[in-house]
């Protein structure tokens, strides 16, 4: 029984300081959520602008959808020397284009494809540290599940994201072992597992009942 | 009288009982807002996975969701402001909840209107000269009230008419940031608690180092490497 709470207090420790930076992160982006305080860049275009030429286009790129073509578009965005996450696909065929905005936490860039002439016009904007931490913390999220994940780096994210769920809920169990072994703390913990107990179904209730 | 040497011992001493003090109390700090907070920290640990996998069967709502559509009369206020004559509206139809407004009210229609609170969202259509609305229902199951208890701010980020107007909404947001701030603490309590650990400061170090440059990497650093 020792030796299980020497490892449970060990792994409550050492999970607990791996998931911290990641604790800082959801934590921090709420208030920025909350408050719909985050900087966002203005809505038009930042001057960095520039075009691409003789790109290597898929044969038959406009027609797709949904994921294929995300998956489709990517080699043409690896030509043209973009990274990151696709948010959708937007299909111009009077103009013969794709419009692709693409997502990096700190940046985002909107490719114009021009599938005809095989060039492809890109522009950038830069974003602030708070709409970096409001982008990390709403994705993947549940809207465009089917693109959703497209990049390794979303893909990455998707799996950390779920790590801090999956640890928190792993070291708040741990952390209720560890309080129950100390005696002296027992009582008045208690005391507070009801208090929030009441707080938080209470405010429930009144939300959603 | 005390001596030059007594009294520096006496500040250190003190110094010292505060110290302890301090780890005392950021230890006790510690447990106290995690237990506090559990519940909380469940609901959003638990509902961050629902919205990351929104292909999970087990958790669907919206294709079980409860509608229905019932037709009202109510009495015309003299009011101006859009706030107060939904206000008033739903006042009269027993409605409450955080209103949401449309991109803009159709010209020369219904005076239009969306009110919603986790579980259940409800669009008015108000016809203010008749005094008659159209109200539909839209009743969500638990796993849809768990669902929207994760986003239920009153705020969406990029628009500037909606604002948030029900007290709930406002207590409910507070009550998010407290979580985020007693998580803050907890956080740094823990780098404490740690820090004193002599023998585990290494791993801690590790650990730490291992959490700090994964996360980092994404906050930017991503991009010298992709």
């Amino acid at each position: 029984m020792r030796r299980f709470y020497l490892i449970t207090r060990d792994l409550h420790l050492y999970v607990g300081l791996f998931l911290s930076p990641f604790v800082l992160v959801f934590s921090v982006s709420v208030f920025y959520l909350v408050h719909g305080l985050a900087q966002r860049p203005a809505p038009e275009r930042s001057a960095s602008s520039r075009t691409v030429n003789d790109l290597v286009v898929p044969p038959g790129l406009a027609g797709m959808q949904g994921r294929a073509r995300v998956d489709a578009i990517r080699p043409v965005l690896d030509q043209a020397g973009i990274s990151g996450e696709v948010d959708f696909v937007r299909h111009l065929p009077g103009e013969h284009r794709l419009i692709v905005p693409v997502r990096l936490p700190n940046r985002d860039m909107v490719v114009s494809l021009d599938y005809e002439q095989r060039t492809a016009t890109i522009t950038s904007r830069e974003h602030s540290i708070s709409d970096a931490l409001v982008y990390l913390h709403k994705m993947p999220g549940p809207h465009n599940a089917d693109v959703r994940g497209n990049s390794p780096l979303m893909r990455w994210w998707r799996v950390l994201a779920d790590a801090t769920a999956y640890l928190t809920l792993f070291i708040s169990v741990t952390g209720i072992y560890l309080w129950v072994a100390l005696k002296a703390e027992r009582r008045m913990g208690l005391v507070l597992v009801l208090a929030g107990a009441i707080t938080f179904w209470g405010l429930v209730y009144a939300i959603a009942a | 009288m005390p001596s030059l040497r007594e009294d520096g011992m006496a500040g250190e001493r003190r110094t010292r009982g505060a110290f302890d003090s301090f780890l005392v109390w950021n230890r006790r700090v510690h447990y106290y807002l995690g237990l506090y907070l559990l519940f909380f920290i469940w609901l959003f640990a638990f509902t961050g996975l629902l919205l990351n996998h929104p292909r999970w069967q087990f958790a669907q709502f919206w294709p079980n969701r409860i509608q229905s559509t019932t037709e009202h009369t109510f009495e015309s206020a003299t009011t101006v402001a859009d706030i107060d004559r939904a206000r008033d509206v739903m006042r009269q139809l027993g409605i409450d909840g955080e209103v949401q407004w449309p991109a803009m009210q159709p010209p020369n229609g219904p005076f239009t209107f969306q009110v919603s609170r986790p579980g259940l969202v409800v669009d008015v259509k108000a016809d203010l000269r008749a005094g008659r609305a159209t109200v539909q229902r839209t009743q969500l199951n638990a796993w849809g009230v768990m669902h929207v208890l994760h986003t239920f701010t009153g705020t969406p980020a990029a628009d500037s008419r909606n604002r948030r107007d029900w007290t709930l909404t406002t207590i409910w947001a507070l009550s998010m940031d407290a979580v985020a701030v007693g998580l803050i603490v907890m956080v740094f309590g823990s780098y404490v608690m740690w820090f004193r650990l002599g023998t585990k400061r290494l791993g801690g170090i590790v650990a730490l180092a291992l959490g700090f440059i994964s996360c980092g990497a994404f906050l930017g650093a991503l991009r010298w490497l992709l």
